[in-house]
């Protein structure tokens, strides 16, 4: 793995959390507004946004953070 | 009775959003980066058989799904030396097309 594409991966890593915080705040908000909130918009938006700003917490996090290396964990039974 | 079948149904409402919040915390979709990424690897990999499953199950013939393999910093990338080089070559060739053009109206007006 090169160094000069660690950056790119940061990229690519942000953009693809982005949309899976995206569409699970989407489908979250779907979720509690169909069963909290009769049905309305708001929830949806609410969740939606949320989704987006936790992308983005996490995204800052990643790129601000240069030292951290991104390791899996592996249980040992 | 009312006021117990109100409360029955807050914990049936109640429990289906928390199993809906806890799926999502289950599959890595509300933690860090790298597990929202390998979520939505795990996602694309699942997807193009499920899609070839159900399809198959109603009995339509569909052509075979694409790899969603897109990586954005490597389309950026490719696109950005797409751009470059093209703005390196553009002043020759709108030499070359210049003079075609100027011959061409030559032509036309001998």
């Amino acid at each position: 793995m090169a160094s000069e594409g660690e950056l790119g991966r940061k990229w690519d890593r942000c953009m693809a959390d982005s949309v899976v915080k995206l569409g699970a705040g989407f489908g979250l908000g779907i979720v509690f507004s169909v069963i909290f909130f009769k049905r309305k918009t708001w929830p949806i938006a609410f969740g939606s946004g949320m989704g987006l700003g936790m992308a983005y917490s996490n995204c800052q996090h990643d790129f601000q953070s240069p030292y951290l290396l991104h390791g899996k964990f592996v249980k040992v039974s | 009775t009312a006021a117990a079948f109100d409360s029955f149904r807050f914990v049936i409402k109640g429990s289906l959003a928390g199993a809906a919040v806890y799926v999502a915390y289950d599959q890595g979709l509300l933690g860090s980066g790298t597990h929202g990424a390998e979520a939505l690897r795990k996602a694309q990999a699942a997807l193009p058989p499920a899609i070839q499953e159900w399809t198959s199950y109603i009995g339509w013939e569909l052509p075979p799904t694409p790899k969603f393999d897109f990586s954005p910093s490597d389309s950026w990338n490719k696109g950005v030396q797409t751009v470059m080089s093209a703005l390196s070559v553009a002043p020759t060739r709108a030499c070359e097309y210049t003079v075609e053009g100027w011959n061409y109206v030559k032509d036309l007006v001998k």
